[in-house]
């Protein structure tokens, strides 16, 4: 039998779990890469349409990323700038996913003393 | 319902989950989490804009201006980026708020999972967030998917699709994929099923990985 205060306990853990910065970086930089090398490799699979280039759109991302091409080559630097960029995204996203529930919990502490104060 | 739930009675039958409790925690979070989208998505545009004009040559901002058939009053600019910002704000908290309701459905049974596992004695600020792959890629896939038909209609509805040359490129990764309400449907389907494979393999590699660091997910 489990108490209620077990059950409680359980679903403030579920609510106030902490992102692992890292492991957050490493998911979301892995995805993105392999996304990015993904839709890449596919257009050179497909190769180039009768009246076109490869790519084209897709390579406008070089503007963000510079050196990346529709190009094997630029394949692979666009997975290293992409792993990058969603490293930084993933761990910047759980230290605020996390700060965000600190302040909320320390709101919550500050405001119960407070009432209590009050009340004695 | 406040937040005060925290602070309350909820009911005092064991083994049953206090629905109250319950609410008020995914609440939170919703909330939070549609904070911190929020401010990312609307500062993500507002970059995006001005490296646009300073980076986008030879015609700033060709491609991004295309947003603006979605967001009325957008376009590569200085009074853009602060529309865009705007905008960026308001969808990213919405689409975070609609992604955490869905996932919040995975709450009870991981909450099912840790009493029936005896940890009872764990830290409760010690534990790390595990994704359940499922309910990430069903809430992840629904709202992207949802996004492609919906933006994919308004191009219909406007009379613009004959000329949505852009859109129409999607057909090379969503085969059958066409600037129709049917190919909307098709390639939102295709979509959602790589969403959520996507979002499996996410899962996997972050608990593997927090797994790894001698974390301690829930």
């Amino acid at each position: 039998m489990t108490s209620k205060a077990d059950t409680d306990k359980a679903i403030l853990m579920a609510a106030f779990a902490k992102m692992d910065p890292v492991a957050l970086a490493v998911a979301v930089g892995t995805v993105w890469a392999l996304i990015l090398m993904t839709v890449t490799a596919v257009l050179l699979i497909k190769g180039a349409p009768p009246d076109g280039e490869i790519g084209g759109h897709l390579e406008l991302l070089g503007i963000y990323l510079p050196g990346y091409q529709v190009s094997w080559m630029g394949g692979a630097l666009g997975g290293v700038y992409a792993w990058l960029l969603g490293a930084v995204v993933g761990f910047v996203l759980a230290l605020l996913w996390n700060m965000t529930h600190y302040l909320y919990v320390v709101m919550i502490v500050v405001r119960s003393a407070w009432w209590r104060l009050m009340a004695d | 319902m406040t937040n005060n739930a925290f602070l309350e009675p909820g009911n005092d039958e064991p083994d049953q989950l206090n629905e109250k409790l319950l609410h008020a925690a995914i609440k939170l979070n919703t909330l939070l989490l549609a904070g911190v989208f929020g401010c990312i998505s609307g500062l993500a545009m507002f970059v995006l804009t001005y490296l646009s004009l300073y980076r986008g040559l030879p015609q700033p901002g060709q491609y991004l201006n295309l947003l603006g058939v979605f967001l009325p009053g957008y376009s590569v600019s200085h009074s853009g980026a602060w529309i865009g910002l705007f905008w960026g704000a308001l969808i990213g908290a919405l689409l975070a708020a609609m992604f955490y309701r869905i996932y919040a459905r995975s709450i009870p049974s991981q909450v099912q999972e840790y009493l029936q596992s005896g940890r009872s004695k764990d830290d409760l600020m010690g534990v790390t967030l595990r994704f359940d792959g499922n309910y990430l890629g069903l809430a992840l896939g629904t709202i992207i998917a949802g996004g492609l038909f919906i933006t994919t209609s308004w191009l219909v509805f406007r009379g613009t699709a004959e000329e949505s040359v852009h859109a129409i490129l999607l057909a090379q990764y969503l085969p059958g994929y066409s600037v129709s309400i049917a190919g909307g449907l098709i390639g939102a389907a295709e979509l959602f099923c790589v969403v959520y494979l996507i979002c499996r393999l996410f899962s996997w590699i972050h608990n593997t990985v927090a797994l790894y660091r001698g974390r301690n997910p829930l």
